[in-house]
């Protein structure tokens, strides 16, 4: 006997406590969070490395507004999508913002997963052993953009309209798959009704689907391989030091057991960097 | 990389690891405070530029310019780069083989860069790549950004029409011919080829209305119009520089 209670427990954290272990005995869950959250990380780990997080917020903050937005848009290409959207913006309430942050969080969206994707390929952190994190991740970026496209004909203005036509007709052109491609995507010869109900449940459903599943493949090989150091850690750095020291100090030694070949070059820096130290 | 190569970055990821911290907070911290920023940039983003509702679709009218959302803006610009087609550049290679490569190269890229170096100053092509790259996105970007509107109005300034051709001419206005297209000045610069000589060509109508039917994308197939303003149409664009200017 270790622990001696000091009376009865709050029988309300009793129950609470009873109910994490029943599930935790089940499910593995509070041993799996308390791994996922104190697991190490490279020291180094800096701030450019916040960017793929964000993009994922960035995506579930576009899921929240979209779904908020589904609620009142109509897919209907006689008006009624055009009125939908009119409505959302003029008389709902905060309909203008959640619409509004839709329509920049494409933007920011795009951008962060560039950013994102920059650092990953300034960074080499796409080499052994994350190959395959860059492959799903290289998916996410097609995805996104793809996002972006189908979205952009939903609010069915005369812009939209126009720029998703030629988009198709550039799909539509690929030789061979081509013309079925565009048949896929308007849903037959021509632009109409069927196209915008196409387009709407390919935005809302099918590539936010496809993004979930790359992002859940993407997590599951990052926090498998862990999170890369920066290249130019302290740690790192401090290594290439001490081997660049014992290259030249080999080199000195090398170079004295040769006799009458003392000669160094004067820029030489080792005998000054052994006497600093 | 080779064997040795990959267990020597195995055994020093895992030594960073050992000398590493924990995951909380030292990087959901950071995390944390980036993706919010964010978030908060985007809602002021929403307040301070709001959205707008745009002309609602009216495939009849031309007082509007097509424009992709402004991610899309490097591709419309590289259509125009091979939108006047010959032999060299073929619109193929704008719509297909271009994008095809860039995007075939963007998932294998980890498996043509293999050498175990990752510091970008001794990786050259890499740091090349990245300057050309991003600089080409953003110099298209703001080419797209900047391209001449095209300019609207009810008719073409071209003289000298006679009866199927003002036919034809309306045709041309209300099927938004002018959202691709230039015909004097009036119009948009792109990415169709300004047709304000198109009659120099020597076409037939017969010809004309087959390339109206079946064109090259990515401009859109007319097959749908009636056989009487296809006709119109064709004479109003087989006469343009020279029985119309
Ligand atoms: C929706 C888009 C994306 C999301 C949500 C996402 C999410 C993430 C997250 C949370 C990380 C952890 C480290 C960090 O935040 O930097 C990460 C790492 C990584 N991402 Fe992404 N990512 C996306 C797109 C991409 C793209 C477009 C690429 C490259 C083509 C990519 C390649 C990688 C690689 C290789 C890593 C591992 C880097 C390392 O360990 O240092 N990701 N991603």
């Amino acid at each position: 006997m270790t622990t001696k209670d000091i009376g009865p427990k709050n029988p309300v954290q009793k129950g609470t406590e009873a109910t994490i272990d029943y599930v935790d005995e089940r499910s593995g869950i509070k041993t799996g969070t308390r791994w996922f959250l104190f697991r190490n990380i490279p020291a180094g780990t800096s701030w450019f490395q916040t960017l793929g997080f964000t993009a994922m917020v960035v995506f579930g903050m576009q899921a929240i507004t979209g779904i908020i937005l589904a609620m009142y848009y109509v897919p209907d290409t006689k008006g009624g999508a055009y009125q939908s959207i009119e409505y959302i913006t003029n008389e709902v309430t905060w309909g203008w913002l959640v619409r509004g942050m839709h329509k920049w969080g494409a933007s920011v969206m795009i951008i962060v997963v560039f950013l994102h994707m920059a650092r990953v390929f300034i960074w080499g952190a796409y080499k052994y052993p994350r190959e395959l994190t860059w492959v799903t991740g290289s998916f996410l970026l097609l995805l996104t953009m793809f996002m972006g496209l189908t979205g952009y004909l939903l609010v069915w203005d005369q812009k939209a309209y126009w720029a998703t036509v030629v988009a198709v007709n550039i799909f539509a052109s690929a030789p061979i798959v081509g013309p079925y491609i565009g048949d896929i995507l308007r849903a037959g010869p021509e632009f109409g009704p069927a196209t915008l109900s196409r387009f709407y449940s390919i935005h809302m459903l099918v590539i936010p689907g496809a993004i979930a599943t790359f992002i859940g493949l993407h997590l599951y090989f990052i926090v498998r391989l862990g999170i890369s150091e920066p290249p130019w850690s302290k740690r790192r750095l401090r290594i290439e030091r001490d081997e660049e020291d014992a290259r030249r100090a080999a080199a000195r030694e090398k170079a004295k057991a040769l006799p009458g070949s003392v000669n160094y070059p004067a820029s030489w820096p080792v005998e000054a960097k052994e006497g600093a130290r | 990389m080779k064997p040795a190569d990959k267990k020597a970055y195995d055994k020093d990821y895992a030594q960073a690891k050992k000398t590493g911290k924990p995951f909380f907070p030292y990087a959901i911290y950071k995390d944390t405070v980036i993706a919010g920023l964010t978030v908060i940039a985007i809602i002021v983003l929403a307040i301070t530029i709001r959205v707008e509702v745009g002309e609602p679709v009216n495939p009849a009218t031309t007082d509007f310019i097509p424009r992709p959302e402004w991610y899309f803006y490097f591709a419309f610009e590289l259509l125009k780069i091979f939108a006047n087609q010959n032999v060299l550049t073929p619109v193929i290679m704008a719509t297909f083989m271009v994008p095809n490569i860039l995007i075939i190269l963007l998932v294998v890229w980890p498996f043509i860069d293999r050498g175990p170096e990752r510091r970008i100053w001794k990786r050259p092509f890499a740091l090349g790549l990245t300057v050309i790259v991003t600089g080409l996105l953003c110099y298209t970007t703001w080419l797209g950004a900047n391209s001449p509107a095209g300019v609207a109005s009810q008719g073409l300034p071209v003289s000298g029409l006679d009866e199927p051709a003002t036919k034809g001419m309306a045709v041309y206005m209300a099927n938004g011919c002018g959202s691709c297209h230039m015909v004097a000045g009036v119009g948009a610069p792109g990415p169709g080829p300004d047709l304000t000589n198109e009659g120099a060509k020597g076409w037939d109508n017969a010809k004309m209305i087959a390339w109206l039917k079946a064109p090259k994308a990515p401009m859109p197939s007319y097959a749908s119009l009636p056989p009487q303003e296809l006709e119109d149409l064709s004479t109003f664009l087989n006469g343009l520089g020279t029985k119309y200017k």
